[in-house]
Formats: structure tokens, C-alpha cells, sequence
């Protein structure tokens, strides 16, 4: 499992709806900006290299340091992003496919407000188990 | 305890074992009483074994080595074991810090492979070797290549280059190797670019390229300024601490140590450090300073000290320049300079300096800065190292140059992050018009797209620029930014600061007020359950749920909300105010607004205005659960839930008569309204009673009101004397008439009840009705038909037979008027009285008196002829009461005394009824002392007319009988009358002694055909008892009982015809015979 990881979701507007640390090193304080802000900045590159691939999943588009981003993208524009310290490509993929198809069930949701924050404490624990299983 | 002889004995024994005569390998500790040296001891006994361990480790690897290289030109000698042994010899020395050593076994290693290697393939080809780092020795796995003797000659070379440099490389080469190579690039490429023309994409991706390279010696030289203390002016932001914080420190082999004469340099730094204390952020807002460090720089600079002794770290960091002098715990080892490795020639002179103690802070600063000296032979480079002045002046060209190229590619992003770094340094310098145009963009990015973390850091910046530039208005909106940042991302205390500026600078003189726009702060929306339900016209009370988001309790000067029609848009919006101030509650907070009226129509809450001090303030959002401060929704729409509904105008109330049957005419009568709300309240309402003409209200008696009871009806039976029903049972109250209104109390508002009006009927005529308007703060005009009767209706016939006996003929053509013909002594007249009301009436007594020309037979006292009072009369029932009279001699005209014309029948009664029938005993006057039984006896009067008797008809017209056959349709039949004179005519003498009477035929031409005259003169002698017949064919044209023709005399006085025999009624006239033309029998 990856020492670092922080999955975002964020939306096409650019607004992060769910955010999490799946790593296994304890969230530092500091770390939390830092992470946003690396997500944040790779939100430029993944713009760029949207319209240059067809592909969803692209893998390490910005490294920092250590640090590598993946991003999938969705045809609506969503975009799952991650910011990782391990190399397992397979599995991060596969980590983006299953929580696409759990965005897709809280989209469903008559109740959740498309593009609005993602509150759900069963998505929080199913995300979290995935990381796990994955990374 | 051990005696000393024991103890003494071990050690000894362990002396024996352990130490030889050459070193001294024991040492003693005593728990009881510890030397002050041992430690010290210790550690030199230690130091020298390892020491000792590594001589003796050497010699035999260079033992091994000279055999090896003395065999190096025989066949069998292998390169491998040599490489092996030559490289571990210079990996010892390294570890050792020993670096000239090592660099002498590489070089030796070098030489050999020349004289002895065979000629290998040169290499480079595998993946990543043509940008191959030349100076990382770890690139390749080289021993395990050599192992299988298949490594090439560029690997090998490359490794041993990488060897050699590491031992070589002066400090943060690798830095300043970037940092000018990038700034040599960065000119390279604009000179070369300046005039060129590309197409927009290839332009876009050059300016990012150039940022990229900007970013890249922006970060390098920010490591750089850390290294030599000027980390204090590198702002911690997320950008600068990400940059840092995760790139490693500089590796040098040995991390440089302090000049001998730079004590006063060191001092400078002290000073710096001392006196650089964090900025303090705005609001009070307190955070732990982001990183700028890998790992703490004090541990990693003694860390790759040469023979610091190892571990320690608390001593490390109680050596911040706070303890600052070298006494104290600090100063161990005096004399450690003589254990320390020199073993041969090797030390690169790092080890005479100060190496006893770790290094401060300072000295770390202090000796990296002359260590860079050294380094940077670029004079710009190093003159933007000089100062602290230089460094920021150079940091700011590297953020502007990053910021402007970002800019100007795709990566937006980029560029405003660092705009916001940029500004960052403007609002260091106080040159905060600049810094808060920067700050506005990053916030604005960050706001745009909703990273509110990062949002947190730089607001605060933003805010206080603003403050200091007095930007009111701007500064307003931040703070109410800060407010409505997510909760966790600040203190309670914190927003508290936010929300007291608010208010103060709400409550100050604004020199431009701005209308505040607190949607995200204060949000809006109708109470949960049903919505308020008015009828048209009518004020309301509107409760609205707000949810401030404020940490505090907040105070509202005002406030006011629109309400929307959803229906009709024509109307605009409607304002409510809240005229006192409010406060409002963090959380949820239910404030009622008084709603004046509204048309008809829906509405749904719209913007929410107010005021807090002076400053005035505007909400668009409604509470919907979810986070309504962006506009980023799908579907993010105005609430369609209605908030009010005004009904249509309709009636609220109903008023009805209480009793639809008659009352009492001429005395006062509980006149009862019922008054039904209809799904209204009536609080407050007020009734205005106007009696209509020929009514009036006896006003000196309360009214009375009193709960409907749908079954009071029912449940009174007529035969129930009305005592038994107590009609204050119900909780009957007294009201008051005042100027003709009457006040309804509460506890009538939602009930029907009904209202008692006394009231008397003083015309003769028939009552209209009473018109009743209803006043609750809207008029509602009702007429209340209320029947005022008699108590009786008479009649009367003659029911006595005459003297004769002849039947009198009579018939009634009005009400108490009737004649006979036949002139007679004495007779009877039966007077019917017909109950009128609903009530039970009793009379006790009753008398005629008769008009002129008659009088009363019997007693003469006008009185009935039986006497049998008390009369009961149920209601609807009918009573008789026989008179008994005669004709009296017509009065002489010239008597002085008028005619009475009419006779009146006099009737005492009282009555019994309940006024939830009808009539009932008149309204108790209050006048009336109790002792007076004969003011409770009612009286009626009521008029008959008697005509004097037709003495004398002249002519008598008789119906013949018709024929026996009886009348069918379509055959003609003949109505034959006789006309008889009864009297002799005297006042007309014809000569011939005829009159010429004229006659009429009356019929219905639907019924009949007349064939003949149907008017027309007969004459008829004016002899007393002459007769003449008429005839006339009729034919009678439908079948069924029908009126026959009537013949009428037109020019003679009805009264003077008699009917002898009179005519029938009605004929029966039998249809058309069957036609039996074609039903010939056989």
C-alpha cells in the first residue's frame, strides 16, 4: 500500500466534491495543503493533456518530487485524481474503475445534488476500502 | 552490596581477558558514585577500538591487494576479485570520511583497469544512458555486473566517475550547476525566441516551458537562501513549503564546517535568527508555520559531519542558538581532536575545525555561505546571495519571470499561485495596493473554484491589505468570505475576530456604504409543515426559518423579505419588514414578520435585506440543505415551495336567521342571527346591526349571545312548555349595542353561535328584514329576512242557519269581509283563528266590537256566545269562536258620532314558544313590575268588515239543465239561461214598458265554441216576475271537467243578481265518440 496517497474527486467545474488521504502514513497537518495544492496545480496539466488523449486514465501526469498524480477523467469532465507515492499503475487504475462505478451510484441518487459536495459516509468507507485493496 | 575485594576481583579477572598491554579496553562504571569521565572514557575507548578494527580491516585488504596486483600480468588473474577488493577498500574509507583514501583507491582502481582490462564494448546502450547522470554511482547495480564480468567500459567509467566526483563535488553544486544553468537557459531561449513567429500552441507550450524552467530555479534558489539563513523571508506558503519541503537536502559527502575566523559573521546570524520572529497573521490567527525543510536542517548538517559522535539528538537541538554560548552541556571533549581518524594524509581539512560539538543553527548558515563562496564563481549568482536585500530582490525577478511565462501558456494556475508568492513580497515591504491586486487573483481562482483550504491561507493576507489600504468595501467582503469558509478551516476564536470586524466596521461611518451581499452568512427559507394559509385581505404573520452562519449572536437592525408571486408576475415583489431588531442565533433562528395583506396568489420567499449597524446587506440563498454558497449546481433553481397562499376572495362568514318561522308582529321578539365563521376566525370581529324599515331595536335590553347547537332544533319537542328549556344552559352572554355595533367575544371566533337581537315589527305591514353588515376589518354586507306575523289568521263564516231557514249564501272575499244575501234577524258568525306561529298560544279573552248596523245578540257585551276560556291553540292548529249578532237600524246620518266602519275582533293571549322556534313571549319589559299579570296577556286586534245584507236583487239568473246525454267533444249542445226580474223596475219608465238588458257570454275559446251572439240585447219586461230565455250553441272542444260558459249581465249591479239556480261549476265533457265507419260487423 502506498505511504501517500490523496484521492480527490473534482467536479468539471474545477471544485473539489470529495477529498481523502487513503494513505497509510498518518496525515500530517501541513501535508493536507500541500496535497491540495499539488491537485490543485495538476488541474493545468490534466487540462492540457485532456484534449491530447482519448484515453480515461492517465497515469503520472506530474510528478513532484516523490510525488506522482494519476488522473482518470470521465466523459463528464469529473475528474479522479490522485496523488501517490507508489508505482502500481495496475492498481491504481483499477482503484479509479471501481470508484468511477461508485460516483456513477451516487449520481443515482435522487437526493445528491449533481456537483455538490459528496457527504456520504458509505462512499467515504467503500473509497477508503478500495484504497486499500488496491494500493 | 558487593564488598569491594569481589567486585574488585571481577574486574580484574575481565582485565585480564580484555585489555593488553598496548590498549586499555576496560573501563569502570560505578552506579553509586559515577565518575565524571566515564563517559568520556568510554566513548575514546570505544573510538579507539573501531579505529583499531579498521586498521587492522585495511592492512589485510591491502594485503590482499598488493599479492592481487603483483599477479596482475599472469594469466589467471581475474579483474573481477581485484575490482572487488579495490572497491570495498574505497567504500571503507569513504564511510570513514576518509575521502582522499578513497579517491586514491579509485584512481589506483582506474589505473589497473587500464594496464590490465581487456578491450571491452564501449556501451550505452541500454535505456536512459544517453542522459545518463554522470555523477550518481548507484545508477547501475556495477558490482553484481562486474560479478558476471559483463559490465562495458561507459558503465564502469561512469560509476567511477561518479566516485570520484562524489569524494570532489564542492557544496550544492548540484543547485548552483541548476540554477545557472536554467538562468543561462531562460536567456538562451527568450534571445532566441524574441523574434520569432510559431503558432499559438507552439507559443503557449514555450511559455510554459519557460515557466517550468523559472519554477525550477526559483525552487533551487529558494534552497539556497534557506541554507545560508535567509529561510525567514521565504514566505511558507502551500506552493513554497510543497516545493521544499519534499526535495532532499543537498547530500555533500562532508557538509561544511565553520570558517576559524567567522566568529563574527556566526554572531550576525545569531542576530538575524533572534530577531526574526513570525509575522503575526491577521485576525489573530494562529497556525503552525508550513515546512520549508525535508527534515530538520540542524540534524542533517551534523548528521554529515565527519566524526561527530552519532545519535544524540537532544543535545543537537538544545544547541539552538538560544543556549547560546558553548559552556553548559554542550562543550564535551576537549580533547577529542586527538582521537579523531587522521589516519594518513587524508583529511580534507574538515576535520581540525570545530568538530567537537555539533554545529548551531548559525554556524550551519554561516559555513554553508562560505562553502557556497567557494562554489559559485557566477558573480550575479553570487552577489544575489550576498544580502538579504539581493536574495529577495533576485526571488522576486524568479517569481515574476515564473508568474509572467505561466501566464502566458495554458497553465493559468501556475501563474496565479505564484502571483500570489509575488504578493506575498509586496506585502512583506507594506506596498499593499500591489500585494492586494495579486491576493485578489489567487482568491479568486481559489474561490472560483471552491478549494477552500488553500482559499484559507491567502484570504487572511487579503483581508489585511485591504484593512490597511482602507478598502471598506473590500474588506467587508473578505472578512464575510472568511466567514463563510468552511467551519473547520478556522477557529471558533478566529471567526469570532472575522464577524466583530464586520460588525464594527457595520456600525462606523462608512464613507461608501456598499450593500453587503451575506448569501453564504445568512440563509433563508419557509418554516417545515404547511404553508401560511390567508384569506384574501387579511393581515398574517409570516414565520421564516433563517440560519446564520455566524459564530456569534448577530444583531439586526432590520430586516425585510420579498415575496414573490409565482403566479402573476405583473405585481412584483412585496416587501415584509421587521420594524425591531433581531438577533439572530448561530444556527437555526425562527423569526415571525407581520404580513400586511396580499392580493390573492401564491408566493415564495425571494431576497432577504436588512440592515446590521448602518450597513446594509442582502441574502439571495435559501436553505436547501446542501451547500448553497456556488452557483455550480445543475440544477440549481429558486424553490418553488410556496410560502404563503392568499385565498381568493370568498365569504368568512355566515349569517342566517335563527328561526325561519314568524314572529310576533307589535312586540318585541328575539330576533336571532346565527353566525357561522367559515373556516375563519372571527376575533375581533364587529357586527352592525341596521334594522330596515318598520324595524326597530330595543335597544334597552343587552343582546344575547350564545353557542349554535345544530340539535336544539330537533330535540324541542313543540309540546314541551318552553320553562324546560333553559336557555342559559348553553352559556348564554350579554353584549351591549353600542352605536348600532356589536362586538363578538373571542370564544365566538371559531364557533357558530348565535346572536339574540331584540327587536319589534311596528308597522302593520309585513317585516322586510333586517340588514346586518359584518364587520372584521373587511364588510360583509348581509340582509336578513326576518317574518313578522299575527299571531292568528282570521276568518270567519256565517254558521248560523236563518230564521227561515234558508241556507245563506255566502262567500269570503277577503279576510273578515263577507255579505249574505238574504236579510235576516239574527246570525252567527264563527271566526276561525288559525295559528301563524310556531308557539303555543292560549287566549283568555276575545270580543267583537261591530262596526255600525249591527249588533251583538245575547249579553251584548260582545263576548263569544259560549265561554270557554282559557282557549288553547296549538300551532298550526285552527280555533273557532262563535259570535252571535244581528242587524242592527243603520245610525242616522247626521249623528255627530263617526261611523265606525269596520268591526274589530279583540283577543287577549299569551304565548309560549321557544325563540329557537319563533314566537315566543314577547321581551320582558323591564319597566313592567312583576305584580302585573295582566301586562303579560298579549293582545290582537284585528279587522272585520261586515256588509250590510243585499236586501233587494232585481233579476235572477238561472242555469237550465243541461241534457241528460251529458256534453261530448264535437257536439254542438245548447246553454240555455233564464233571466228574472225579480222587482219591478221603477226608476226607468220606458214607454213600452221593455228594458234592453245586455248580456254576455263569458267562456274560455280554448274550451268552447260559441256558435251565435255572445254579446248581445234582450229586452225584458220591467214588470216584476217577466222572464226571458237565453240560448246559446256551444260546442266543446276538448274533453275533461271544464268551467262551463257563464252568462253575465254587464250593465246591472253584481249585487243585484241573484244566481237561482246557479250554474255548475264545472261541466264534464266526455271525449269524441270512437269511429266506427270501417268496423262494420260481419
Amino acid at each position: 500500500m502506498a505511504n501517500t496517497a490523496c484521492f480527490m474527486i473534482v467536479s468539471k467545474n474545477d471544485i473539489p466534491i470529495y477529498e481523502a488521504e487513503v494513505g497509510t502514513v498518518p496525515k500530517k497537518e501541513d501535508a493536507a495543503h500541500q496535497h491540495q495544492f499539488i491537485l490543485h496545480a495538476a488541474l493545468d496539466i490534466v487540462q492540457d493533456m485532456a484534449w491530447t488523449t482519448s484515453a480515461m486514465f492517465l497515469k503520472a501526469i506530474d510528478r513532484f518530487n516523490d510525488l506522482v498524480v494519476s488522473v482518470y477523467i470521465k466523459v463528464i469532465h469529473t475528474r479522479l485524481m490522485l496523488l501517490h507515492d507508489s508505482r502500481n499503475d495496475d492498481g491504481i487504475k483499477s482503484f479509479f474503475q471501481e470508484v468511477h462505478e461508485l460516483y456513477i451510484k451516487t449520481l443515482l441518487n435522487p437526493l445528491y445534488l449533481p456537483g455538490s459536495r459528496i457527504t456520504s459516509s458509505h462512499f467515504d468507507t467503500k473509497v477508503r476500502a478500495l484504497a486499500r485493496k488496491y494500493m | 552490596m558487593i564488598r569491594p575485594p569481589r567486585w574488585q576481583k571481577v574486574y580484574s579477572k575481565l582485565e585480564v581477558d580484555f585489555s593488553s598491554k598496548k590498549r586499555e579496553r576496560c573501563c569502570k562504571l560505578d552506579i553509586n558514585a559515577p565518575d565524571a569521565n566515564f563517559w568520556d572514557d568510554l566513548e575514546t575507548k570505544i573510538m579507539e577500538c573501531i579505529r583499531n578494527t579498521l586498521d587492522r580491516r585495511i592492512q589485510f585488504y591491502e594485503e590482499e591487494i598488493r599479492k592481487l596486483s603483483e599477479q596482475r600480468f599472469m594469466p589467471v588473474w581475474n579483474f573481477c576479485n581485484f575490482f572487488i577488493l579495490k572497491e570495498s577498500l574505497a567504500f571503507m574509507f569513504e564511510i570513514a570520511h576518509l575521502h582522499e583514501d578513497a579517491l586514491r583507491e579509485y584512481d589506483e582502481l582506474e589505473l589497473c583497469y587500464l594496464e590490465t582490462g581487456k578491450q571491452r564494448e564501449f556501451g550505452g546502450v541500454e535505456q536512459g544512458d544517453d542522459q545518463a547522470t554522470l555523477l550518481e554511482p548507484a545508477r547501475k547495480p556495477l558490482t553484481q555486473i562486474v560479478h558476471d564480468d559483463s559490465f562495458r567500459e561507459f558503465e564502469f567509467r561512469q560509476y567511477l566517475f561518479a566516485c570520484q566526483a562524489k569524494s570532489m563535488l564542492p557544496f550544492c553544486m548540484r543547485e548552483v550547476w541548476v540554477i545557472t544553468a536554467c538562468l543561462a537557459l531562460i536567456d538562451a531561449t527568450a534571445s532566441h525566441y524574441k523574434d520569432g513567429l510559431a503558432a499559438p500552441d507552439v507559443e503557449k507550450e514555450f511559455y510554459r516551458v519557460q515557466g517550468e524552467i523559472y519554477t525550477l530555479c526559483r525552487t533551487k534558489f529558494m534552497r539556497l537562501g534557506y541554507l545560508i539563513g535567509y529561510g525567514s523571508d521565504i514566505e511558507r506558503s502551500p506552493v513554497n513549503s510543497a516545493s521544499l519541503s519534499m526535495l532532499p537536502w543537498p547530500k555533500p559527502a562532508v557538509w561544511p564546517s565553520l570558517p576559524s575566523n567567522a566568529s563574527s559573521e556566526v554572531l550576525a546570524k545569531e542576530k538575524m535568527i533572534l530577531q526574526d520572529s513570525p509575522r503575526p497573521k491577521h485576525f489573530g490567527i494562529q497556525r503552525k508555520p508550513l515546512p520549508l525543510e525535508p527534515s530538520v536542517l540542524l540534524r542533517e548538517a551534523n548528521r554529515r559531519r565527519a566524526s561527530l559522535s552519532a545519535g544524540n539528538m537532544s543535545e543537537l537541538f538544545d544547541g539552538r542558538p538560544n543556549a547560546n554560548d558553548s559552556s553548559g552541556p554542550l562543550s564535551p571533549l576537549p580533547k577529542v581532536n586527538s582521537v579523531s581518524m587522521s589516519r594518513t594524509f587524508s583529511s580534507p581539512g574538515n576535520f581540525e575545525g570545530s568538530i567537537d560539538r555539533p554545529m548551531r543553527l548559525a554556524e550551519i548558515y554561516v559555513a554553508a555561505e562560505h562553502a557556497l563562496r567557494n562554489t559559485i564563481s557566477d558573480v550575479k549568482l553570487c552577489e544575489s546571495l550576498s544580502s538579504i536585500e539581493e536574495f529577495e530582490q533576485k526571488y522576486l525577478d524568479l517569481s515574476k519571470g515564473a508568474a509572467n511565462n505561466y501566464h502566458r501558456s495554458w497553465w493559468k494556475r501556475h501563474g496565479v499561485v505564484l502571483d500570489g508568492e509575488i504578493a506575498a513580497v509586496y506585502h512583506k515591504h507594506e506596498n499593499y495596493d500591489f500585494a492586494a491586486n495579486l491576493y485578489e487573483k489567487v482568491c479568486a481562482l481559489y474561490a472560483g473554484e471552491g478549494w477552500e483550504n488553500l482559499l484559507a491561507e491567502v484570504l487572511p493576507n487579503l483581508a489585511e491589505c485591504q484593512k490597511i489600504q482602507n478598502d471598506q468595501a473590500g474588506y467587508l467582503s473578505s472578512c464575510v468570505r472568511l466567514l463563510s469558509l468552511d467551519k473547520g478551516l478556522f477557529l471558533t476564536k478566529e471567526r469570532q475576530a472575522f464577524q466583530s470586524e464586520v460588525v464594527r466596521l457595520a456600525h462606523s461611518e462608512m464613507e461608501h456604504p456598499v450593500p453587503l451581499d451575506v448569501s453564504s452568512l445568512i440563509t433563508f427559507s419557509g418554516n417545515q409543515g404547511p404553508l401560511l394559509e390567508l384569506c384574501d385581505g387579511d393581515p398574517g404573520t409570516l414565520s421564516v426559518t433563517l440560519w446564520s452562519e455566524f459564530p456569534d449572536d448577530i444583531t439586526l437592525e432590520s430586516l425585510s423579505l420579498t415575496l414573490t408571486a409565482t403566479n402573476n408576475t405583473d405585481e412584483g415583489v412585496k416587501a415584509i419588514k421587521s420594524t425591531e431588531a433581531i438577533v439572530l442565533r448561530p444556527g437555526r433562528n425562527i423569526i415571525t414578520l407581520p404580513l400586511p395583506p396580499q392580493k390573492p396568489g401564491s408566493y415564495v420567499l425571494g431576497v432577504l435585506t436588512g440592515q446590521i449597524g448602518q450597513l446594509r446587506f442582502r441574502s439571495h440563498s435559501f436553505s436547501k440543505g446542501g451547500p448553497a454558497d456556488s452557483d455550480d449546481f445543475l440544477s440549481y433553481e429558486k424553490p418553488t415551495r410556496p410560502i404563503l397562499k392568499v385565498a381568493n376572495p370568498r365569504s368568512l362568514v355566515d349569517l342566517a336567521a335563527a328561526v325561519s318561522s314568524a314572529l310576533l308582529m307589535n312586540e318585541s321578539q328575539w330576533v336571532g342571527i346565527i353566525v357561522r365563521p367559515l373556516n375563519y376566525s372571527l376575533k375581533g370581529a364587529v357586527l352592525h346591526i341596521d334594522a330596515g324599515p318598520g324595524l326597530r331595536i330595543e335597544e334597552r335590553h343587552h343582546f344575547e349571545i350564545e353557542k349554535h347547537e345544530v340539535g336544539t332544533q330537533n330535540m324541542t319537542n313543540l309540546d314541551n312548555p318552553p320553562e324546560n328549556l333553559s336557555p342559559v344552559s348553553t352559556g348564554v352572554k350579554q353584549l351591549t349595542l353600542e352605536d348600532g355595533k356589536i362586538k363578538l367575544p373571542d370564544w365566538t371566533s371559531n364557533i357558530t353561535s348565535v346572536l339574540w337581537i331584540p327587536l319589534r315589527a311596528v308597522s302593520d305591514g309585513l317585516a322586510k328584514g333586517t340588514p346586518a353588515g359584518f364587520k372584521c376589518l373587511r364588510l360583509l354586507r348581509r340582509t336578513i329576512a326576518v317574518h313578522f306575523t299575527d299571531p292568528f289568521h282570521v276568518s270567519i263564516r256565517v254558521a248560523d242557519k236563518c230564521n227561515d231557514g234558508t241556507l245563506l249564501l255566502q262567500f269570503l272575499k277577503d279576510a273578515g269581509t263577507f255579505r249574505y244575501e238574504y236579510k235576516t234577524d239574527r246570525l252567527s258568525i264563527k271566526v276561525i283563528l288559525q295559528s301563524q306561529v310556531k308557539a303555543s298560544l292560549a287566549i283568555y279573552d276575545a270580543w267583537l266590537d261591530l262596526q255600525d248596523g249591527f249588533a251583538h245578540a245575547g249579553k251584548g257585551d260582545g263576548r263569544p256566545a259560549s265561554s270557554f276560556f282559557p282557549l288553547i291553540v296549538s300551532p298550526k292548529s285552527k280555533a273557532g269562536i262563535l259570535f252571535s249578532i244581528y242587524l242592527a237600524e243603520a245610525p242616522a246620518k247626521d249623528e255627530a258620532k263617526e261611523l265606525q266602519p269596520v268591526s274589530i275582533l279583540n283577543i287577549k293571549y299569551t304565548i309560549c314558544g321557544s325563540r329557537n322556534l319563533g314566537a315566543h313571549t314577547p321581551v320582558a319589559e323591564e319597566l313592567s313590575g312583576p305584580d302585573n299579570d295582566k301586562a303579560e296577556h298579549l293582545t290582537f286586534r284585528s279587522e272585520l268588515v261586515l256588509q250590510r245584507p243585499v236586501l233587494d236583487p232585481c233579476l235572477a239568473v238561472g242555469f237550465l239543465s243541461l241534457p241528460s246525454s251529458g256534453l261530448r267533444v264535437g257536439q254542438l249542445v245548447t246553454m240555455t239561461w233564464r233571466v228574472e226580474r225579480l222587482k219591478a223596475l221603477e226608476e226607468k219608465v220606458a214607454s213600452d214598458n221593455l228594458d234592453e238588458v245586455l248580456y254576455e257570454v263569458n267562456i274560455n275559446p280554448e274550451n268552447w265554441m260559441i256558435a251565435g251572439r255572445k254579446r248581445g240585447y234582450v229586452s225584458l219586461s220591467t214588470k216584476q216576475g217577466s222572464r226571458i230565455e237565453i240560448s246559446i250553441l256551444c260546442l266543446p272542444l276538448v274533453a275533461g271537467y271544464v268551467r262551463p260558459p257563464q252568462l253575465g249581465l254587464p250593465n246591472v249591479d253584481e249585487a243585484n243578481i241573484s244566481c237561482n239556480p246557479p250554474g255548475p261549476h264545472l261541466v264534464c265533457v266526455l271525449p269524441p265518440p270512437l269511429s266506427s265507419s270501417y268496423c262494420v260487423p260481419a
